[in-house]
């Protein structure tokens, strides 16, 4: 039914059905608004650094707007180690940025709210981020989970925690855009379909609420992306320079 | 040359106001974004305390007492992330 606020979320299939080894890898309405997501993000960034103006146009403004603010948040928050790894997590920032904002389309589909793949991006970033510290500092890097400074009897409990503490990181990265996404996009499909059931006497007050809440899911997948972003930056930090 | 020193030490004012104002803007987004951090930031940590105490419990055949245990670790793993969190915000 289309009243109901959850059927945004239905994934299904696009074309013939595809397996290999027993895995349904077919096509879906997900793997189509994400492609959708990266040539959007190729077309623009493309335009954008197509001319190299001193003077940039509109396009090239945004795109270097874009450099700008990823280079400053890698610079500010992990330091100059980190400028190698500035690819990585400027296509990170784009993707989820842009996946956030296709979904704000009426009638699209919002990858990120789905926690499989919020996860794998998560996974992704916990396990390239454990092998980073272990290559930069080897065995040495097992040090972020003794903090030093703590008496002998404490060690063992203070050690369960830091590990605990490092393994919910990427839980923490993924259930925080995967529960904003969707509880956003929730709450506007019901506010959308209090609009149609009190009709023209009553639509009005939650029509004026939909169109607040737009604004704020705007706001709220921009910030979505910074913090994925920012977050990454911050786990590379502790991977990088290690001072526990 | 006086012109030139001039103009350098105007382009030097110019440029320590340009990064006042790209500091101060730039502390507003981290800021908001802070704010969204802190709530998962304890739930997690909760959440992956208890999933091992649970995965330990029936594998070792201990049933509800590792549970109990490693949920009020998990607590305390949540607390020292906000902590974290928090402290890092006040840099």
């Amino acid at each position: 039914m289309a009243t109901n606020p959850m059927h945004q979320f239905n994934v299904y299939r696009i074309g013939p059905e595809v397996k290999i080894a027993g895995i349904d890898i077919s096509f879906t309405n997900s793997s189509l608004f994400m492609l959708l997501s990266a040539g959007a993000i190729c077309i623009f960034l493309l335009l954008g650094t197509r001319e190299k103006k001193l003077i940039p146009g509109k396009i090239q403004l945004v795109a270097e707007m874009f450099y700008n603010f990823i280079a400053k948040m890698i610079s500010d928050t992990a330091g100059s180690k980190a400028k190698p790894y500035f690819p990585f997590i400027f296509s990170l920032f784009m993707f989820v940025l842009f996946c956030n904002m296709v979904g704000m389309f009426p009638y699209s589909f919002t990858v990120t709210s789905h926690i499989i793949v919020t996860l794998i991006m998560a996974m992704f970033i916990f396990v390239a981020v454990t092998i980073i510290g272990f290559i930069k500092h080897g065995f040495k890097y097992l040090k972020i989970f003794v903090p030093s400074g703590v008496p002998v009897l404490l060690l063992p409990l203070i050690t369960v925690i830091e590990i605990i503490s490092y393994l919910s990181r990427p839980v923490s990265l993924s259930v925080r855009l995967f529960a904003n996404m969707m509880a956003g996009h929730t709450m506007l499909k019901v506010f959308g379909g209090f609009v149609i059931s009190l009709g023209l006497l009553g639509g009005w007050l939650p029509l004026s609420f939909s169109v607040a809440l737009t604004g704020l899911e705007i706001l709220v997948a921009f910030l979505q992306a910074y913090v994925f972003a920012i977050l990454t930056c911050i786990y590379l930090n502790d991977a990088l320079n290690l001072h526990h | 040359m006086g012109n030139f020193d001039d103009f350098k030490t105007r382009l030097k004012i110019a440029k320590s106001n340009l990064k006042k104002t790209d500091n101060e803007s730039s502390k507003e987004a981290s800021f908001l974004g802070n704010a969204f951090k802190l709530g998962t930031e304890l739930v997690a940590a909760v959440a992956v305390g208890t999933i091992i105490g649970f995965i330990l419990d029936s594998w070792l055949g201990t049933t509800p007492w590792l549970i109990v245990i490693f949920f009020f670790v998990g607590a305390a793993a949540g607390m020292l992330n906000v902590i974290r969190t928090a402290k890092r915000m006040q840099k």
